[in-house]
């Protein structure tokens, strides 16, 4: 096993960078090509007028997920030394509704953000100099919220862990579900125009 | 809403899919934004008063790095901002430009997009990340954490937008 590359020690950091640059320029181009630099089509979703943001969101998940696992259980890849996002419920359920409404109002999010400024959207960069000011006022805060946003810590938690279930049943049930909902959003829009 | 040539969402999904999978196979983390602007945040205020920028604990770990700069996700932001520049010009999309609800004020935008966008600074901060380093990367580990926040963020758009009917409709 050698992957993750730089986890095995297959290249140093400064070469880090350069890919960080490449695989963030694939990243923006996807972004961008999909539509979501336009916050009119980002907001969409909130609105059932245009459903892009979640066909590209859980597509992207699913196809990450199943090359993940697939390259995981080939022990091509070494799981262990991939960086899980940790589970803190409370903290993520309420930091989720607030980002929910910080992008309905804004039209953006982090990412997208980029994408739109790329398209040449100046209000894309007064999102980001707010997303700056945010997060400034989080460290300035943070001796108030630490107590929070160190609650209901799960770890490293999976659904596979969760539930007890091998993870190619999370996959195979979270395509279905996906299929499903597209299937519904294409038959919505149709119907629309 | 301008009509554009844009790319098939599945397609748009797949592409950026197999870029997640590659930051996961070379790196051994997934995709990532909101961390950039916490970052830029934290060494803009070090600039501006170093003595401050020290007495906040959240910003020790940003600013501990002997050139703080010099950090995985700011390149790959970069590359985002590069890739859809490339993906606009190529698609004759660019156009400089203030956009926003049709019918809103210059001044509106201006709050709505300045409020909205320290909401999300915040939260991200608070969910250890955004649509991109959460929901993206942590969902495609079926972390629960990646899930949670997906659900939670689509049940606060929706409330807005039920709240705020007219604003991008």
């Amino acid at each position: 096993m050698t992957a993750p590359l730089y986890g095995y020690g297959m290249f140093g950091p400064d070469t880090g960078l350069v890919l960080a640059v490449v695989i963030g320029f694939f990243f923006g181009l996807f972004l961008e090509r999909g539509g979501l630099g336009d916050p009119h089509k980002l907001t969409g979703v909130f609105y059932l007028t245009d459903f892009t943001v979640p066909k590209v969101m859980f597509t992207a998940i699913i196809v990450a997920a199943t090359g993940l696992y697939l390259l995981s259980d080939l022990n091509l890849l070494d799981m262990k030394r991939v960086w899980v996002v940790p589970t803190y419920f409370w903290p993520q359920i309420v930091g989720g509704a607030v980002f929910g409404a910080g992008f309905v109002l804004s039209g953006y999010c982090p990412g997208t953000a980029v994408a739109g400024l790329a398209t040449g959207r100046l209000d894309a960069l007064v999102v980001m100099a707010g997303i700056a000011a945010g997060s400034l006022l989080f460290a300035v805060l943070y001796p108030y919220v630490e107590g929070f946003y160190s609650s209901s810590a799960m770890g490293l938690a999976t659904w596979q862990g969760l539930l007890g279930v091998n993870h190619w049943v999370v996959i195979a049930a979270l395509s279905a579900a996906a299929a499903a909902m597209f299937y519904f959003m294409e038959r919505f829009e149709s119907r629309d125009r | 809403m301008e009509k554009r040539n844009f790319w098939s969402p599945y397609i748009a999904g797949a592409g950026i899919g197999v870029a997640l999978l590659a930051a996961f196979y070379a790196m051994g983390w997934g995709l990532a934004a909101s961390r950039a602007y916490a970052l830029v945040a934290a060494v803009g205020l070090k600039g501006v008063s170093p003595g401050y920028a020290g007495s906040l604990d959240y910003f020790s770990g940003y600013l501990k790095a002997a050139s703080p700069l010099k950090d995985w996700i700011l390149f790959e932001v970069f590359g985002v901002l590069a890739g859809a520049l490339a993906g606009a010009v190529s698609s004759g999309g660019f156009k400089p430009r203030f956009d926003g609800p049709s019918g809103m004020s210059t001044g509106m935008r201006l709050t709505t997009a300045a409020a909205g966008g320290i909401l999300i600074g915040f939260a991200s901060r608070l969910s250890r990340g955004c649509t991109s380093g959460v929901a993206l990367s942590g969902g495609a580990q079926l972390a629960v954490s990646g899930w949670i926040f997906v659900i939670a963020m689509f049940a606060g758009g929706f409330v807005v937008a039920a709240v705020f009917r007219r604003l991008w409709s």
